[in-house]
């Protein structure tokens, strides 16, 4: 198994891995986040794990399966002398990797903030816009970190809709009815885990509505995928967040840039709105190394549009593996599917199979967790292994626990 | 603007006098909230000597910077979440002899100031900070609209215990920089026990934050670690910070040190534990970093020494008093504004730090950079500062 397969970490030492270690190498940190969250810790939480001699498929957690490209890992080699430098102080600074990103999207620096990963601007975001009286409106399901921290920390309400019941889509005019009186709307698009979009003309028509509706509420768009969409009807909203107070773009370094181990993100959006983020963002937040990664990957725009069509084709044979069988997935505009095996079995039942054969997958994604799972894709090699597992997982319990087939 | 939001020490009355209000803890180039309105910022350049940001100017060592090499070219790639805090937690609890549960790792010490602000401050409950000390813990509390409390320093810059204990009762969380940030004094390991002691049973629903960023180079022989406290009383915490004698400032990782109970509390404020995680680089490093013997932190103490030394004689010998220093930067009269210093400095290619009122009018934070960038240092100070006399002579 290559290294960068099992955790940065593990070619140090082979030591005792502690239990959070042990589970997360099992299950996969999102899960680990949401059981945190959930507070259930304890060995309780633990899953079976692998057969010895087995190794791990680790798609689970939407990473991209090949790291960075090497302009990135040759600019982190570099940094190296510069390891004991504050990022205000390196070179790059953090504030050249801030003017660059805003260069590419025709905007200012002052339109651009930093954070540790998208999260910590997911964080702040409900900080700036949300109070015990303005609360969240989200999409169910949607990626849980906005909702968690607004309910769970903040103690701040959350208000939801369905996605629509066929396609798994976002439904933009189920969220509006919710958003009068509301701090903020997060939606993510792609969303995750239902790996679907909305267009570039229904988020500035959903905007636009909203901003009519509840003038004060402001839109937070979660693009953590947009790197990875193929379909032409999507489009960045970094233009409408630039015209428009209030509407902030949420991006990150963490999937098609391939450093979810780096922890960079960024936000976008109008200066006053982007100034109240700056606000709470956390001094000096992001390493000297990842920033330089950062700069160097965004001067190869190539190896983001290689990485894209290597996605696509892996995705396209997963999807079409899994149709093979009879489960359809939805319209995956992102490095994960959702497959619906409802007819079958349930997404912990699926997990658990597929964990005794070394795959690993999602977690539960309520309210669907009966029926739709979701799987990251890894390289085409991992996925072909990945489908094989599916296949017997699938075909064997649809034998003996229905006795139909 | 932001200058005008962070004249914060409203409630300060005890011992912070009027003259104190504005910009009292305003925020420098190492504040990504300044920096934000300083439109000037410029990377370093080639051949600047940059003394500015309490830096150490040799970095992590071979030995970490072999390890992550090693990592990178051995195929290790930061394509994945960490997912392996769990390693660094049981590094640090094994170099403390403590138990993983009493350690909460962090994006930088920055995080857990934070975090415990966050947890330990409310609208009705107070930070206490000495004016001037490292201003997160305040900035931060006045960001969530919670109050701040300031008390002076006293004579020799050292916090002046009488005065913060009277100040710290009923407070939510007492900030405990020591060596204290900018004036690099250091009150010893009896009297800070003592002060812990005093405010517990004072006010025993206060929690105190002892900032040990500097620990490792104090060379006061009354100078302990307040761990072992911290983990006996649930409102004391420690944190530490990989950023200064460890030499890794750019890959953010810091820590705290608390009673198991009071680590929990916090936990799912910092994105270690929460809703995050920890940059790969700076993990592996720090995990290898404190893995290594006490000759790496003994031998940095004892080269920064060796600098401090240099640079307290030559201020003491022109006449310009250094506060008695234990940390890698100096705070020193130098009887002239520090912008005017840092400017001319600027122009000759040293940085130094930015104002600390309410001591810009008379004093300058200088870090301690290399012996040889040192001794180049000084001969700009002496330039500026000869001139200064002249022309006020």
């Amino acid at each position: 198994m290559s290294v960068s397969r099992r955790g940065f970490l593990q070619g140090l030492r082979a030591g005792r891995p502690t239990h959070a270690a042990e589970f997360m190498a099992a299950r996969g940190h999102e899960e680990y986040v949401a059981l945190m969250q959930q507070g259930r810790q304890g060995r309780g939480m633990m899953r079976p794990q692998l057969p010895p001699g087995v190794e791990a498929i680790r798609i689970s957690s939407n990473e991209n399966p090949l790291g960075p490209g090497k302009a990135a890992i040759d600019a982190i080699l570099g940094k190296f002398p510069e390891a004991n430098r504050y990022p205000f102080n390196s070179t790059p600074l953090d504030a050249d990797l801030e003017i660059l990103i805003a260069k590419l999207n025709s905007a200012k620096r002052e339109n651009v903030v930093l954070g540790v990963g998208s999260q910590e601007l997911l964080k702040n975001t409900a900080r700036v816009f949300m109070s015990a009286t303005k609360h969240l409106v989200i999409p169910s399901p949607t990626y849980g970190d906005p909702a968690g921290f607004a309910q769970n920390l903040l103690k701040y309400t959350v208000k939801s809709a369905p996605v629509e019941a066929k396609t798994l889509r976002t439904d933009l005019n189920a969220l509006l009815p919710l958003v009068s009186g509301a701090g903020l709307v997060y939606l993510c698009n792609p969303n995750n885990p239902t790996a679907t979009i909305n267009s570039a003309k229904e988020i500035s028509e959903f905007v636009a509505a909203v901003k009519k509706a509840s003038p004060t509420t402001a839109v937070l768009i979660d693009e953590a995928y947009s790197d990875y969409v193929t379909d032409p009807g999507f489009q960045t909203a970094i233009p409408v967040a630039l015209a428009t107070p209030g509407v902030i773009v949420a991006r990150t370094f963490s999937k098609a840039y391939g450093m979810a181990g780096v922890r960079i993100g960024y936000a976008i959006g109008d200066a006053a709105t982007i100034k109240k983020m700056s606000a709470y963002r956390m001094p000096y937040n992001v390493n000297t190394f990842g920033v330089a990664a950062a700069v160097a990957s965004l001067k190869d725009p190539q190896h983001i549009k290689d990485e894209s069509a290597r996605n696509k084709a892996v995705r396209d044979f997963t999807i079409k593996s899994l149709a093979d069988l009879g489960y359809t997935s939805t319209d995956s505009q992102t490095n994960f599917i959702f497959t619906d095996i409802g007819k079958t079995m349930t997404a912990a039942a699926f997990r658990e199979a597929c964990a005794q054969k070394g795959v690993m997958v999602g977690r539960d994604f309520p309210p669907l967790e009966k029926q739709w799972a979701r799987i990251s894709l890894g390289t085409m090699e991992e996925m072909q292994k990945a489908t094989d597992v599916f296949r017997s997982v699938l075909k064997s319990t649809t034998t003996t626990s229905s006795g139909k087939e | 603007m932001a200058l005008t939001r962070r004249s914060f020490v409203r409630t300060a009355g005890i011992g912070a006098g009027a003259a104190l209000t504005a910009n009292v803890w305003g925020r420098g180039r190492e504040n990504s909230v300044w920096s934000a309105i300083e439109p000037d910022l410029q990377a370093v350049e080639k051949g600047v000597i940059c003394i500015a940001s309490n830096e150490n100017p040799v970095g992590p060592g071979k030995k970490v910077l072999d390890s992550l090499r090693a990592l990178l070219e051995g195929g290790a790639r930061p394509g994945r979440y960490s997912n392996q805090g769990g390693e660094l937690a049981d590094a640090i609890a094994s170099h403390f002899k403590v138990k993983t549960e009493n350690v909460l790792l962090s994006e930088g010490s920055t995080e857990i100031l934070r975090a415990a602000t966050q947890v330990f401050t409310a609208k009705t409950k107070p930070l206490v900070g000495t004016i001037p000390t490292y201003e997160e813990c305040a900035g931060y509390a006045e960001l969530i609209g919670n109050p701040v409390r300031g008390v002076k320093l006293n004579s020799e810059f050292k916090i002046d215990l009488d005065a913060y204990l009277a100040a710290s009762k009923g407070a939510g969380l007492v900030f405990y920089c020591n060596p204290n940030n900018p004036t690099a004094t250091y009150v010893g390991a009896k009297a800070t026990r003592d002060f812990l002691q005093k405010l517990n049973s004072a006010s025993p629903e206060t929690t105190v934050l002892v900032d040990e960023a500097y620990f490792d180079y104090v060379t006061d022989p009354d100078h302990e670690t307040h761990v072992p406290v911290a983990l006996e009383n649930p409102r004391v915490i420690v944190a530490r910070t990989f950023s200064k004698a460890y030499g890794m400032a750019g890959l953010r990782q810091g820590y705290a040190i608390a009673h198991k109970d009071t680590i929990a509390k916090m936990r799912s404020w910092v994105g270690s534990s929460g809703t995050g995680s920890l940059n790969v680089f700076g993990m592996a490093a720090a995990t290898v970093a404190i893995a290594q013997d006490a000759s790496f932190t003994t031998n940095e103490r004892n080269r920064n020494k060796a600098v401090r030394d240099m640079v307290t004689k030559w201020f003491n010998d022109r006449g310009m008093k250094p506060t008695d220093c234990q940390a890698n930067f100096m705070f020193v009269n130098i009887g002239t504004p520090a912008k005017a210093f840092r400017e001319a400095c600027r122009a000759k290619g040293v940085m130094v730090a930015r104002d600390f009122p309410p001591f810009e009018k008379t004093h300058a934070r200088i870090s301690l950079g290399t012996m040889e960038e040192m001794q180049k240092a000084v001969q700009v100070f002496g330039e500026i500062l000869a001139k200064k006399s002249t022309a006020a002579a």
